[in-house]
C-alpha cells in the first residue's frame, strides 16, 4: 500500500515543505563560529568550493572559499542559502511508518524495526514475484561513495537488475552521444579552457541560471574578443547579451546543427587533416546533411536563414572553440541525436584535444558527472564499465568477490520502472535522492504507479512529495552530514567534508543501507565501517574501467583542489583535458561522425494542441525543490511556476502578465499565471518544473523516451492555451520594484519589514 | 579616481549582470546589516527583455544623501565610503531615498530608518571582497586591484557620471569600452536599434 | 588598517572646494545663535536663583555642577541652532510645523503627538523592532539618565533640599522651591530608595552601558562601522555612574575615607559629560524628536498629491517632499535638473534602471 496515509494538507502540515528564514537562533546569533568547514555546494554540477560555518553541530552560515579555483568564491543564490537547509523544521529525526490513524499519516519508530520490516518486505516481494519484482531508483546528488554503494546493494544486497538513476533525467543523451562518438563519456574539457576559445557556442543552456558560475568563464573568453553564439528558444539572460542569438523553436535542434554543418561542408570550412587522421564516417555525416540547406533549416526552426550562415561561419572559421550544450538539446526523443550533431560540428572543424577546444555538455546535477560513473545505472558497472561486456563483469565481480553470475543483467530504466511498477510487474521500490513524483514526466502516471506498490521505502532527510507514499521512511543524510567526493561538470574528483553528524536519530545513507543488506544476510559483501573503507574499494573497483580513480585518494584530492579522472596510478596527475593529440578513446584511437538525419520530437502541434511547451529551471530551484523549496529567501526569489508567454500569443488570448492561463496537454492540465514576455518565441510557452502536486509542469510532459538513452522528453510537448478566470500579482521580487515606495509618502509603511 | 585607503576597489558592470540574485542573497549575510538585502536588482522591463539593474551604493566622492540629510545621519569615511545611516540620529524621514541620484538607500517601515550598502565595511576594510562581489558568478559586481582589472577584462573603468546639469563622481568605477567619451550621461535615455527589439527576426523572416 | 583613525567624526569631509560643507561648531561663530545660547545659559541662572529661593537653598558645593550644566546648556542650545538652520533641517522643521498646524487638523495631531511621545520617545518601539536586546539596553541607560537628571539638576539649581526633622536625625523633610512636602524615616523603605535614588540609576545606566558593550564587541560587523563616537558616550555614561557610585561606596564603607577626591572626579566627569553631549552622539536625544514631526510630515504628504515617475509613471512620494528636495538641492550645491525635467522626478528604482541603460549603451557585445 503505497497511498497517502492521510490528506495532503496533514502531511504538509507536519512534513512541509515549511519555509526557513534564518540561521539556528536568529541572524544576530551567529558569531560564535567553530569551525569553518572547506567543502562543496550541493546544488548542480559546478559543485562550486563553498565553506560551512559551524557552531554548535550546526550550519549556521558560510564563507566564500576564494581558493578554491573552479569558483574563486563565487556562488549562486542556491550555494549562498544552501546552509538553512539544515537545522530545518522539517528535518526528518526519525524513521517514520506509515500509520493511517497518526495525525501526521506516520508515527517514528526504533531504526531495529524499520530495518527489520524493509528486509522482510524485500525478500517477501522477491519471494513471491521474482528478483526484479523489487526496484531501486537512487539519486546523482549522493556522493560517489554512495553511488557506488547503491550499485553493489541493488546487484549483490537486493539482487535486483532493476537499479536505476535519476541522472537519467539528466545528462544521459549525452552520456550515450559522447561514448558512441568519442568512446567515453565524461565532458572533454577542464572548464579553464573556455576562456581560450575564440567562439563560444551555446546550445539549450540557460547557462545563467542553471549553471550560473559558468557565466564567468564565458566572461572571460569575450574578455578575450572570443564570439557568442547562442541557441535557445528564449531570449536567457545570456542570450541576451549574444553576439548571435538563434532563438529556435523546441524540437529542431539536430536540423540547425546539420544545417550548419551543410555550410561548414559548403564553404569546405573543414579541418581535414583532422578529420582524416583522427575521424572516421565523416562521409556520412556530410551525407546526411547534403538536403539540410540553411533555406530549409531557417524555416524549419523558425530562424532567420543569415543567422544560420553566420553561425556556421564563426564556427568555422575560428580556430579555437567551445560548444557548450545542456537540457535544452538533451532532454528530447532525439536527445542522443541532437548531440552527435554538435560533436559533428566539433570533429568537422578540428577542435577536440587542443586548448579552447571541445564540445561538452554542462551537467546539471550535483554529481551528474560522477554517480553515473560508479554504477547504479541500470547498465553500468563501476569505473563507467559495462554491465553487458562479460570482461568488465569479471573484473568488478572480483574486486566484489563474488561469482560473475551473482551480479545482474541490464535492468529497467528509471521511466521505465515506473512504467513496470504502473503495470504492476515491479512490487516493491527502494528509493533514495529521488523525487519522481515531481521530476518525471506525466505527474498522473507517476501517482498511479506509486498507489499500485505493494511496499515502498524511501531514504530521505525531508519527507519528498514521493516519500509522503512510502511504507517506510528512512531518515538519512544531507550532504554536510557526511564525507565523500563527488566528480564535477569537469570530471573534476572533489572532496565532500561532513559538517556536522546527522541530526536527532537521523543516520548517514551508507550506515542505512549497510545494515539493510546485513539483515538481507549479505554482510559480507558490505563489511564497511566508514566512508572511506567505501572509496577505498571504489578505487580499485573502477581500475582500467575508463573513470579509473585507483590514483586519487582523499588527502591528493583535498591537496590538488580536485583530480580528473582518469587518474589510473597513484603519482598520476589526472588528466583535465580528454583526448590531447587528437587520441580518441575507442579502441582505433578515432572519433566517429555519425550520420544525424532530421526527425521530429514525439509530439507535435497540431490543431487541438497548437503551442510548444518546454520546461526548465529557474536559478532560484533545484531540481524537484526538496531543499530549495524549503529555504525562504529562494522561495521568495521565484514563489510560483508563471507560464512565459510572448506578447503576440498573449493578445490573441486577452492575456496580460499575471492573468491565469490554463495549459492542456493530453497528459493534463494545470492554471498558473502567465508573464508576457518578448523573450520567448511565439509559438512556444515556457514552465518552469520545480513544483509539485497541481503546481507541477510535468503534469503536462509527455512520456515519450530517447530509444537510446531512454531520457524523456522535457523539452517537447503540444498544449493547447487558453484564458482561465483570476489575476495574481506576480510576486517575483525583481518585480515588485516599487519598495521603495515605503520610502516615501504613499503609505505602503512595513512593506520592508526590518524586525 | 578616489583617493584608496585600501588598494582594492569596487567595480560595477551592470551590463554583466545575469539577474541570478546571488549578491541580493549574499548581502543580508553581510556582519554590518545581518539579515536586511541592502543591494537592488530588478528588470529593467521583464516585458521586454531579461535585462536587469543591480546597483550598490557607488559611495559619491561628495555625496548628495549626506547633504539632503536633516539629521547629519551619513557620514563618509577618510577612505570615501559613505556608511549607512547612524542609527541614533537617523529620523526616518527618507530625504537622502529621495534624492540619491543612484536610487540606492533604503528605508526600513518598523525600525523607521534608512539603510544602505556600506560595501560590506567589516569585509572590504579588512581587504575582504563584499558578499556581492564575492558570490557574482557574472563579476557584474567585482572587487580587486585595478592591476587585476585590466590584466583580466576589456574595457575602461569610469567613475563620473552625469544626471543632467549634476556631474558625479563615485568611488564605485563602473565600465565603458571608452572612457575618453567622458562621463556616463544617465538621462541621455536610450536610443540604438539593438537585434534584443526583435530577438526572433519575425520582421527579418524565417528563410 | 586602523579603522577608528580612518573615520571623520562629522560630515563629509571637504573634498572639492566647489562648495563649503554642512556646518559644523566652531567654525565660525552664529552670532544669532550665540545670543540665543547666552539667553538661555541666563533663563537658567533666573530659575536657579529664583528657585532657590534667592541662593539660600542653594548648595555651594554644587557649584562646580551647576557651571557645567551652563556650559552644557550653552553648547548645546548653539549646536541645536546650528544645526536647525541647515537647509533640509530648516526645511522639515518648517514643514512639521506647517503639517501640525493644518487646518481641521490641530487637535487631532497634538493627541497624535503626545501618542507618538509615548510610543516612540519614551517606549521606544522602533528600536524594540530592531532587536529586543539593544531596546532594552537602550530603556535601561534611558531611563537611568532621566533620573539621574530629575534628581540631580533640582539638586544642582537648589529647587530641592532636605531638611532633618527633629534631633537625632532619623527623619527628614524634602523641600521642593522651599515649600516643604512630605517627611520620612532615614531608615525607611522610602528614605532608602530616596538617598540611593542616583544609585539606582547608575545601575540602571551600567547594565545598559554593559549590555551595549558586550554586542558590539561580539559583533565584528557592529565593530567595523563603529565610529570613535560611540565608544567614548558609553565610556562617559559609564565614568559618570562609576564615579558617582565611588562616592556611596566611600560614604558607607570606607568611612568617607577618599570622599574629596571622588567627590571631584565625579564632578568632573559630569562636567565633561554635559559639556560633551552637543559634540557627539549623545547629540541625538535632541535630535530625535524631530522624528514626529517627520510622522505629521509624512501624514500631510499621505493626504496630498503623489509625484508620479517620470518613467514608469507610478506614484512614489508625495509631490511635497519631491518638491522639498529639489529646492533643498541647489541650496547644498546641487543641480540636478535637465531640459525634460528634474533626475528626482524618476521614482529610484528607475533610477536604477537608468544607470544600467546608460552604462550598458557604453559597452558592446554585453547588453
Amino acid at each position: 500500500m503505497a497511498q497517502l496515509p492521510v490528506t495532503e494538507e496533514q502531511l504538509i502540515e507536519r512534513f512541509g515543505p515549511h519555509l526557513n528564514r534564518e540561521p539556528p537562533g536568529g541572524w544576530n546569533a551567529g558569531l560564535d563560529v567553530e569551525r569553518e568547514v572547506e567543502t562543496h555546494c550541493c546544488f548542480c554540477g559546478q559543485q562550486c568550493g563553498i565553506k560551512l560555518k559551524v557552531a554548535d553541530n550546526q550550519v549556521i552560515g558560510f564563507e566564500p572559499w576564494y581558493d578554491f579555483p573552479f569558483n574563486q568564491g563565487k556562488l549562486c543564490p542556491k550555494g549562498v542559502k544552501r546552509y538553512l537547509q539544515g537545522a530545518h523544521p522539517d528535518r526528518l529525526l526519525d524513521p517514520l511508518e506509515r500509520d493511517p490513524s497518526a495525525e501526521s499519516g506516520f508515527r517514528p519508530i526504533a531504526w531495529d524495526a524499520a530495518i527489520d520490516r524493509v528486509a522482510t518486505e524485500i525478500r517477501r516481494i522477491q519471494d513471491a514475484y521474482g528478483p526484479d519484482s523489487f526496484a531501486v531508483l537512487s539519486g546523482v546528488s549522493l556522493t560517489n561513495e554512495k553511488s557506488y554503494l547503491m550499485g553493489k546493494f541493488a546487484r549483490l544486497g537486493i539482487g535486483t537488475a532493476n537499479l536505476d538513476y535519476n541522472g537519467r533525467l539528466c545528462m544521459v543523451s549525452a552520456g550515450v552521444a559522447n561514448k558512441k562518438a568519442l568512446g567515453m563519456d565524461r565532458a572533454p574539457n577542464p572548464w579553464s579552457d573556455i576562456p581560450l576559445a575564440d567562439v563560444v557556442f551555446v546550445a539549450g543552456a540557460n547557462v545563467a541560471e542553471c549553471a550560473p558560475i559558468t557565466t564567468s568563464y564565458v566572461w572571460r573568453a569575450r574578455d578575450r574578443g572570443a564570439k557568442l553564439i547562442v541557441a535557445d528558444p528564449r531570449v536567457t539572460p545570456l542570450a541576451r547579451t549574444a553576439d548571435l542569438y538563434l532563438g529556435l523553436r523546441p524540437g529542431t535542434d539536430s536540423a540547425l546543427m546539420g544545417a550548419i554543418l551543410h555550410v561548414l561542408v559548403a564553404n569546405d570550412w573543414i579541418d581535414h587533416r583532422f578529420v582524416e587522421h583522427h575521424t572516421v564516417d565523416f562521409d556520412a555525416a556530410a551525407a546526411a546533411v547534403a538536403d539540410m540547406t540553411p533555406e530549409w533549416a531557417a524555416r524549419l526552426c523558425g530562424v532567420p536563414r543569415d543567422r544560420i550562415v553566420e553561425a556556421a561561419r564563426l564556427w568555422g572559421t575560428s580556430d579555437t572553440g567551445m560548444l557548450l550544450h545542456a537540457r535544452g538539446i538533451e532532454h528530447h526523443t532525439k536527445g542522443v541525436d541532437n548531440v552527435l550533431s554538435c560533436i559533428n560540428l566539433g570533429l568537422a572543424t578540428g577542435k577536440y584535444g587542443r586548448p579552447g577546444c571541445g564540445v561538452s555538455t554542462i551537467t546539471g546535477q550535483g554529481n551528474g558527472q560522477g554517480g553515473r560513473e560508479q554504477g547504479h545505472k541500470c547498465d553500468q558497472l563501476p569505473g563507467n564499465r559495462d554491465i553487458t561486456n562479460p570482461e568488465h563483469r569479471a573484473a568488478v565481480a572480483a574486486v566484489w568477490g563474488c561469482d560473475v553470475d551473482e551480479i545482474p543483467g541490464k535492468g529497467l530504466t528509471a521511466q521505465e520502472i515506473m512504467d513496470a511498477i504502473h503495470d504492476g510487474e515491479i512490487k516493491g521500490l527502494l528509493s533514495i535522492c529521488f523525487n519522481p513524483l515531481v521530476s518525471l514526466p506525466d505527474t498522473a502516471h507517476t501517482a498511479e504507479a506509486l498507489d499500485r506498490l505493494e511496499f515502498y521505502t524511501a531514504i530521505d532527510f525531508f519527507l519528498s512529495e514521493t516519500a509522503q507514499h512510502a511504507d517506510i521512511v528512512l531518515a538519512g543524510s544531507l550532504q554536510e552530514e557526511d564525507e565523500g567526493t563527488t566528480t564535477s561538470v569537469e570530471g573534476r574528483t572533489i572532496k565532500i567534508n561532513a559538517a556536522v553528524d546527522p541530526p536527532g536519530n537521523a543516520r548517514r545513507d551508507w550506515e542505512i543501507i549497510v545494515d539493510i543488506a546485513d539483515r538481507l544476510g549479505r554482510r559480507r559483501y558490505f563489511d564497511f565501517d566508514s566512508t572511506r573503507e567505501i572509496f577505498d574499494e571504489m578505487k580499485l573497483a573502477s581500475h582500467g574501467g575508463t573513470a579509473d580513480y585507483n590514483g586519487m585518494t582523499w588527502e591528493r584530492i583535498e591537496a590538488e583542489h580536485g583530480i580528473f579522472w582518469p587518474c589510473p596510478e597513484p603519482g598520476h596527475p589526472g588528466t583535465p583535458r580528454l583526448y590531447e593529440g587528437g587520441v580518441f578513446a575507442h579502441t582505433d584511437g578515432r572519433a566517429r561522425f555519425h550520420a544525424v538525419p532530421f526527425r521530429e520530437s514525439a509530439e507535435v502541434v497540431d490543431d487541438e494542441y497548437p503551442i510548444w511547451l518546454t520546461t526548465g529551471r529557474v536559478v532560484s530551484q533545484y531540481l524537484s525543490g526538496t531543499q530549495t523549496r524549503r529555504i525562504a529567501a529562494l522561495v521568495e526569489q521565484y514563489p510560483e511556476p508563471l507560464c512565459e508567454i510572448h506578447p503576440r500569443h498573449a493578445e490573441r488570448l486577452g492575456v496580460l502578465t499575471g492573468d491565469l492561463v490554463t495549459v492542456t496537454s493530453r497528459r493534463g492540465s494545470m492554471t498558473l499565471p502567465a508573464r508576457v514576455v518578448e523573450s520567448i518565441r511565439p509559438d512556444t510557452v515556457f514552465i518552469p518544473y520545480h513544483w509539485a502536486g497541481d503546481r507541477a509542469a510535468n503534469q503536462l510532459t509527455n512520456r515519450a523516451l530517447d530509444p537510446m538513452s531512454k531520457i524523456p522528453e522535457y523539452k517537447v510537448s503540444a498544449v493547447r492555451v487558453v484564458k482561465a478566470d483570476g489575476h495574481v500579482e506576480i510576486r517575483d521580487k525583481r518585480v515588485t520594484a516599487l519598495t521603495d515606495s515605503a520610502a516615501g509618502t504613499n503609505g505602503a509603511a512595513g512593506t520592508e519589514n526590518a524586525s | 579616481m578616489s583617493p584608496l585607503v585600501f588598494d582594492k576597489m569596487f567595480v560595477i558592470d551592470q551590463s554583466r549582470c545575469i539577474g541570478c540574485e546571488a549578491c541580493v542573497q549574499a548581502c543580508e549575510e553581510c556582519g554590518t546589516h545581518r539579515g536586511q538585502s541592502l543591494i537592488h536588482l530588478e528588470f529593467v522591463d521583464r516585458g521586454a527583455d531579461t535585462r536587469t539593474a543591480p546597483m550598490v551604493c557607488m559611495h559619491c566622492e561628495d555625496p548628495t544623501c549626506a547633504h539632503v540629510c536633516p539629521a547629519d545621519a551619513i557620514k563618509q569615511n577618510e577612505d570615501g565610503v559613505v556608511q549607512s545611516a547612524l542609527k541614533p540620529r537617523c529620523i526616518g524621514c527618507s530625504n537622502c531615498v529621495l534624492a540619491c541620484p543612484f536610487g540606492v538607500p533604503k528605508y526600513f517601515a518598523l525600525p523607521d530608518q534608512m539603510m544602505k550598502c556600506d560595501m560590506c565595511y567589516d569585509r572590504s576594510s579588512a581587504g575582504l571582497a563584499p558578499m556581492c562581489a564575492s558570490v557574482c558568478p557574472s563579476e557584474a559586481l567585482w572587487f580587486g586591484t585595478p592591476a587585476d582589472f585590466q590584466a583580466n577584462r576589456r574595457g575602461e573603468l569610469i567613475h563620473e557620471f552625469r544626471f543632467g546639469s549634476q556631474p558625479v563622481a563615485t568611488k564605485v568605477a563602473t565600465v565603458v569600452d571608452d572612457a575618453a567619451l567622458g562621463p556616463i550621461d544617465v538621462m541621455a535615455g536610450e536610443t540604438a536599434v539593438r537585434w534584443q527589439d526583435d530577438p526572433f527576426g519575425i520582421e527579418e523572416g524565417w528563410a | 588598517m586602523d579603522r577608528t583613525s580612518a573615520t571623520a567624526p562629522t560630515g563629509p569631509p571637504p573634498r572639492r572646494s566647489r562648495r563649503r560643507t554642512p556646518e559644523v561648531f566652531g567654525v565660525r561663530v552664529d552670532v544669532r545663535a550665540a545670543v540665543w545660547s547666552t539667553g538661555a545659559v541666563l533663563v537658567v541662572l533666573v530659575g536657579v536663583y529664583l528657585g532657590s529661593g534667592g541662593l539660600q537653598w542653594f548648595d555651594a558645593a554644587l557649584a562646580g555642577y551647576l557651571i557645567g550644566v551652563l556650559l552644557g546648556v550653552f553648547a548645546t542650545v548653539y549646536r541645536y541652532l546650528i544645526w536647525i538652520q541647515r537647509p533640509p533641517t530648516a526645511r522639515l522643521n518648517q514643514r512639521g510645523w506647517e503639517s501640525f498646524r493644518r487646518s481641521g487638523r490641530v487637535g487631532r495631531n497634538a493627541v497624535g503627538l503626545v501618542g507618538l511621545v509615548g510610543t516612540n520617545l519614551l517606549a521606544q518601539g522602533f528600536i524594540r523592532r530592531r532587536s529586543t536586546v539593544r531596546w532594552a539596553a537602550h530603556q535601561l541607560v534611558f531611563w537611568g539618565c532621566i533620573l539621574a537628571a530629575a534628581v540631580t539638576f533640582p539638586l544642582t539649581f537648589g529647587w530641592v533640599h532636605f531638611e532633618s526633622v527633629g534631633q537625632d536625625g532619623s527623619e527628614y523633610k524634602a523641600y521642593l522651591f522651599g515649600v516643604g512636602t512630605g517627611s520620612f524615616q532615614a531608615m525607611s523603605v522610602v528614605g532608602f530608595i530616596t538617598f540611593h535614588l542616583l544609585n539606582i540609576a547608575a545601575f540602571l545606566v551600567i547594565a545598559g552601558v554593559l549590555v551595549f558593550l558586550y554586542r558590539r564587541l561580539r559583533d565584528p560587523g557592529a565593530l567595523a562601522v563603529e565610529r570613535e563616537g560611540d565608544f567614548l558616550a558609553l565610556a562617559g555614561l559609564f565614568a559618570v555612574s562609576v564615579t558617582g557610585l565611588f562616592l556611596t561606596a566611600s560614604s558607607l564603607w570606607l568611612e568617607g575615607r577618599y570622599y574629596s577626591f571622588l567627590n571631584n572626579l565625579h564632578a568632573l566627569t559630569v562636567i565633561l559629560g554635559l559639556l560633551y553631549i552637543p559634540f557627539g552622539k549623545l547629540f541625538h536625544i535632541f535630535q530625535r524628536p524631530a522624528n514626529l514631526g517627520i510622522h505629521l510630515y509624512r501624514d500631510a504628504g499621505r493626504e496630498g498629491a503623489q509625484q508620479e515617475c517620470r518613467r514608469c509613471g507610478r506614484p512614489y512620494a508625495s509631490q511635497m517632499q519631491v518638491q522639498d528636495i529639489k529646492e533643498v538641492l541647489p541650496m547644498v550645491g546641487f543641480d540636478y535638473s535637465s531640459p525634460d525635467g528634474h533626475w528626482q522626478e524618476t521614482c529610484p528604482a528607475c533610477r536604477r534602471a537608468g544607470v544600467t541603460i546608460a552604462q550598458t549603451g557604453r559597452v558592446g557585445g554585453f547588453g
